[in-house]
């Protein structure tokens, strides 16, 4: 059997962003994974200190797209801790509506990408389809599709009427049995199965390891959730059941993307069932912030999302350092991709949901 | 309510015999964001064997410079006061490295400090930590401190015909930008392989 040397990506059809893989063979048994990255390395770390707190909240939402309700809510939080803000408590149930409507629509399109991967094309654009609800209901909360600019520095920048409550229940009623359908295909259809159970495999031990989080390290049966390990917004105040499989495999890794959607759907509602009155913002006056350094964690789709900010007696970060769930999940790619068959390196790939410009900044 | 070990600060200690600094400080939902500063950088991996122990997990890694503290100028016939230092001695002139070790030990957050003279260097945690292979290579790219005995120290985002320790000098704007521009790639293109014929 000969060796080989595949290059995969930066740019390849099977990736939505550019990154090199060097794949080294052996027949169809890939042996060794060697990462190349920064291929979209845009120095956001260094423009952060450049601009003042407040203009940063507009920067971090432009990370990522996925998971831009994100960035700028944990680098509030951070910032909010600093200056000892308390967000009041309608805008800490805003913040988790709009946390969970991203998580619906983010875990959708990995799903999707990932029946369009196995061939799948008719259940591809179903999902997608699903999503595009998602996809209506940010822009009719929000005014936009994927930046939706529901935070500020204590508290959130939008709010709900009755109208737009009761828009939104007959949204989530119409989306519940969609997804309800999706995760009874993927337990049961055969084209599905063959191609994601005992692929990819992550076991228990190496996930801790490599110190995976989110729906990577939950399928591997790491019962980490950052909403209720370390509770922020109104998820100390809401019933966030978290998701465990054991196999490790890309079905494992998206059954609990699916599984999470429909709980992020509930979690809505709890919201929607509870939501207390009162301002959305601490203050409507832009509040000084004193030096001092915090650190604020939220639950982002692909999992921790981990900020540090330290203030000096400057309006502008002394240093803003971010991790991303992507950034530790890449490298447990190596240990999935391990003797895998060359057709399954972009069900695989696409298995840790990657996020390049979130991972490069 | 924290889930720290108990006597945690004792343990820190006795794995860091040069002496920490430690503080915790917990938010209205019970969240517990605690810190310890090493006075010696050099017990940087006793501790983080200590904290393997407990189970913690390695988020991630922050390095920065923090600023010089502004020292008042002497009068005339006076000595100039000493500079301002971190735990330890480390000199806060402005060129020091902070080194902050974000540990989660279940939800709970652990912040290792330690501190490096401009010039110096730091242990590896890789040994001990898969996690902080990529975090310790992006620190060796902004900033000119040396990790020891990493494993794999290669460059990780930035390319090797590109400066080290971008985050200690300022690049300029058009420089950042110089390959931005299609027109500009063309001719670079054009300098090295010749126009089409």
């Amino acid at each position: 059997m000969s060796n080989f040397t595949i290059p995969v990506g930066p740019l390849h059809v099977a990736l939505e962003e550019p990154m090199y893989f060097r794949i080294d063979v052996q027949g169809e048994t890939v042996e060794h994974v060697n990462i190349t990255a920064g291929h979209v390395h845009r120095g956001v770390e260094y423009l952060i200190t450049k601009r003042n707190v407040f203009q940063n909240v507009v920067l971090t939402e432009r990370i990522c797209s996925l998971c831009s309700n994100s960035h700028p809510q944990a680098y509030s939080m951070a910032i909010e801790q600093i200056a000892g803000i308390k967000v009041p408590p309608r805008a800490e149930y805003l913040r988790a509506i709009a946390d969970e409507i991203k998580r619906v629509a983010s875990h959708l399109f990995n799903v999707g990408i990932l029946a369009h991967l196995v061939g799948f094309e008719s259940m591809f654009m179903h999902v997608m389809e699903v999503r595009e609800r998602m996809q209506d209901i940010k822009e009719t909360i929000f005014g936009n599709r994927m930046d939706i600019g529901a935070n500020t520095i204590g508290g959130v920048r939008y709010d709900i009427d009755p109208a737009s409550i009761g828009y939104l229940r007959e949204q989530l009623d119409a989306l519940l049995p969609d997804v309800e359908e999706i995760i009874k295909i993927y337990n049961t259809d055969a084209s599905i199965l063959r191609r994601t159970k005992g692929i990819g495999v992550l076991s228990y031990d190496e996930a801790i390891d490599c110190g995976v989080i989110g729906p990577v390290a939950r399928a591997a049966g790491v019962n980490y959730d950052v909403r209720v390990k370390a509770p922020y917004a109104a998820y100390d105040r809401l019933e966030v059941p978290v998701h465990t499989l054991k196999d490790g495999d890309v079905w494992s890794r998206a059954m609990i993307r699916l599984m999470e959607a429909r709980t992020a759907i509930d979690l809505i509602r709890q919201c929607l069932d509870t939501l207390p009155g009162g301002p959305t913002v601490a203050t409507e006056e832009r509040p000084a912030i004193p030096p001092g350094e915090a650190i604020a964690k939220c639950e982002a789709p692909r999992g921790e999302l981990i900020y540090y900010v330290r203030m000096t007696d400057s309006p502008k970060p002394e240093r803003v350092k971010w991790r991303v769930p992507s950034f530790p999940n890449w490298d447990a790619l190596g240990i999935m991709l391990k003797k895998a068959k060359v057709s399954d390196i972009a069900i695989i790939v696409n298995s840790i949901d990657p996020c390049i410009s979130c991972t490069e900044r | 309510m924290s889930i720290l070990p108990a006597h945690i600060e004792t343990q820190l200690a006795e794995a860091a015999p040069a002496g920490v600094q430690f503080r915790t400080v917990t938010d209205d939902k019970g969240v517990v964001t605690a810190w310890c500063t090493l006075s010696s950088a050099d017990n940087l991996l006793s501790v983080g064997l200590l904290l393997k122990r407990i189970g913690a997990r390695l988020s991630t890694i922050t390095v920065y410079q923090p600023k010089a503290v502004a020292v008042p100028k002497p009068k005339e016939g006076e000595e100039p006061a000493p500079l301002p230092t971190f735990p330890g001695g480390t000199p806060q002139d402005g060129k020091t490295y902070e080194i902050d070790y974000h540990f989660d030990i279940d939800g709970d957050t652990l912040t290792v400090v330690a501190h490096v003279a401009a010039g110096g260097s730091i242990d590896s945690l890789t040994p001990l930590y898969r996690a902080a292979d990529w975090p310790e290579r992006e620190l060796m790219e902004l900033y000119a401190l040396v990790v020891r005995d990493h494993p794999n120290p290669k460059r990780l985002f930035i390319d090797e015909s590109i400066e080290p320790a971008v985050f200690e000098r300022l690049i300029p704007y058009s420089t950042l930008v110089n390959s931005a521009a299609s027109k500009s790639i063309w001719e670079k293109i054009m300098a090295q392989t010749g126009a089409p014929s």
